[in-house]
């Protein structure tokens, strides 16, 4: 086993109204990697990316970031190596893509640093590497659900962190708009290494963009590694309930779900 | 468009709208005062208020304007900008204009507290006015905390407090006897009729030594406005703020309930006004401010111009106020935020 991953997952067990979501649950989520997380509805994806980002606190068990308990450290400090992208998420009406960018730079500034140089060269780095310059002065609400998404991400981004968490990124966007989105992940991943783990719907698009997947089944992990190695038939069919057949993608080699 | 301003010590972006407005806003703010000044039972002229102000003419007529009016004035602005202030800080960390002290009994129990304060102790308005808002702050959000506070039953519980406070202090009124009573019941509507330099000491003390707290809070304060979820993963640690931002809010309310009374609407219509004028998303904070002082201006100015009559300047804050509070529910509705 190679040294330990900065972001683990130890013993997790959480549970909402007596209702058991995560059951003693360990895992890593590699460095430099990209991790998707999947499995059926309500089988605990999100719940467990949550408590990976501090938002769920687990009845049990810990999330360790750097070797130390990640409810114990300062919010702060953790939002400066951490970033997460929850589902859905809204802004106040009227606030640009600038200004919410520059919200990604709140863990490094303070009430009497609130624009330094770091911070404009951030947002605008961030906007650029999303394509979202050309925006940077439109509130939000007057942009397309893919540009807007866009925006969110790049607020992740100028956050500056080591490591990403997105909740299902891809919701409510048609699927050129998908590969577009997560082309773009896959990019900053491979650029700056920046470790990335997300809660993704679709188990293609999870083969074709992970080097990771944990598929979760009843808040449990019921199988993880590579593409090909949790991608198979017997897997779709245990995690699923789903019968398919599993051919390789002609475009990019990786295993394809064809449902019977 | 933003612009940047970078000090050693101090950076900070501001948008050049903001700016504007907010210059703008300051000369109403100047032109308003001097028309107050000069307005009135006994008028001056373009410039004989001035001289006197700088120790010309009759004593009588220093009297009018150091003793009578400047004072009356001073009041207003500094109570207009607390409710301005507090309303704003409550719809922004609730995430729901309906959420101002005023609509969910904060004011009510500022103004019950004072009137008990009163009745027992023949003083304390500051203390009471506290301590009453403190009070209600406590039960309101105990009543309507359900895993957190659901904006609706927030606003619900507050309405019901409210007119149960307002109840009280009529009960109250009918146990004094009338002469009290009929002043009281002037004060609970809303007047700075007969307000001294007293009056001016205690609201412009408070927000100067509230100023930096305010400072320091917008920081955060402008980050709330995006989700719990969201905030939080930036590193804001929620409740510690949420304490200290409720308090601060209280604080102002209770500040302006005590030397201007209850005025109705201020503290409500503030903030969205601010936020109509520029509308970025962020909590506007100063705009509120300027402008709970204007309306608050406007409606004791107005009260004085009226002839043989004085009516409580909460008669006109409500005549502008109600009308935003319509406009504001039916862009609730539209939204399905309601």
């Amino acid at each position: 086993m190679n040294a330990p991953a900065r972001l683990h997952a130890k013993a997790l067990s959480v549970a909402f109204a007596k209702t058991p979501i995560l059951k003693d649950l360990t895992a890593d989520i590699p460095d430099g990697k990209i991790t998707v997380i999947v499995g059926p509805n309500a089988c605990g994806k999100s719940t467990l990316l949550r408590s990976l980002a501090r938002l769920q606190k687990p009845d049990s068990g810990e999330v360790l970031l750097d070797g130390k308990s990640i409810h114990k450290q300062a919010n702060r400090s953790v939002a400066q190596r951490l970033a997460i992208l929850p589902q859905s998420p809204s802004a106040p009406e009227g606030l640009t893509v600038q200004d919410l960018v520059t919200r990604g730079r709140t863990p490094h500034q303070s009430a009497l640093r609130q624009w330094s140089h770091q911070d404009a060269e951030a947002v605008g780095r961030a906007l650029e590497l999303t394509g979202m310059a050309p925006y940077a002065n439109r509130p939000l609400e007057a942009l397309s659900g893919g540009q807007r998404q866009r925006a969110w991400i790049a607020m992740a981004l100028a956050q500056d962190t080591e490591i990403l968490l997105l909740d299902e990124p891809t919701t409510y966007l048609d699927l050129p708009h998908q590969i577009e989105l997560l082309s773009l992940i896959q990019s900053f991943n491979q650029q700056s290494n920046q470790t990335v783990a997300m809660v993704l719907h679709d188990i293609n698009l999870a083969a074709r963009f992970a080097d990771h997947i944990i598929a979760l089944r009843a808040g449990a992990i019921f199988t993880k590694g590579s593409p090909a190695e949790v991608v198979t038939r017997n897997n779709m069919e245990q995690v699923f309930d789903l019968r398919c057949q599993i051919i390789s993608d002609p475009v990019h080699g990786t295993p394809h779900v064809i449902p019977e | 468009m933003n612009w940047s301003l970078r000090l050693p010590f101090l950076s900070l972006s501001f948008s050049a709208r903001a700016v504007a407005v907010g210059s703008c806003l300051l000369l109403l703010v100047k032109v308003g005062s001097v028309l107050a000044l000069r307005l009135g039972s006994y008028p001056f002229t373009e410039t004989s208020w001035l001289s006197v102000l700088l120790g010309a003419g009759s004593e009588i007529e220093r009297m009018i304007l150091m003793d009578h009016r400047l004072p009356r004035i001073l009041t207003a602005l500094g109570a207009g900008a607390c409710f301005g202030l507090s309303g704003a800080m409550f719809q922004t960390m609730m995430r729901n204009p309906l959420a101002s002290p005023d609509v969910i009994g904060f004011n009510a129990g500022a103004s019950c507290g004072a009137l008990i304060a009163i009745i027992l102790t023949g003083g304390n308005v500051l203390l009471g006015a506290l301590i009453g808002a403190l009070l209600t702050a406590i039960l309101v959000v105990s009543l309507a905390w359900k895993e957190g506070l659901p904006p609706q039953r927030l606003v619900l519980i507050g309405l019901g407090i409210g007119f149960a406070l307002a109840a009280l202090s009529d009960l109250l009124l009918s146990r004094t006897d009338a002469r009290t009573a009929a002043d009281m019941a002037e004060w609970l509507i809303g007047t700075l009729n007969a307000r001294d330099w007293q009056d001016v000491t205690i609201v412009w003390s408070g927000v100067l030594l509230l100023a930096p707290a305010l400072f320091w809070i917008h920081f955060p304060l402008a980050r709330l406005g995006l989700s719990d979820d969201l905030s939080s993963s930036l590193g804001l640690r929620l409740s510690p703020l949420r304490l200290g931002l409720t308090g601060l809010g209280i604080l102002l309310a209770a500040l302006a309930v005590c030397t201007a009374g209850p005025l109705p609407f201020v503290a409500f219509a503030a903030g969205p006004i601010a936020r109509a004028l520029v509308p970025n998303g962020k909590p506007a904070l100063l705009g509120a401010a300027v402008i709970g002082a204007l309306l608050v201006l406007a409606a004791d100015t107005a009260s004085r111009m009226v002839p043989s009559i004085q009516l409580p300047a909460g008669v006109f804050t409500a005549l502008i106020g109600g009308p935003v509070m319509i406009w504001l529910l039916m862009v609730q509705f539209r939204k399905g935020k309601l």
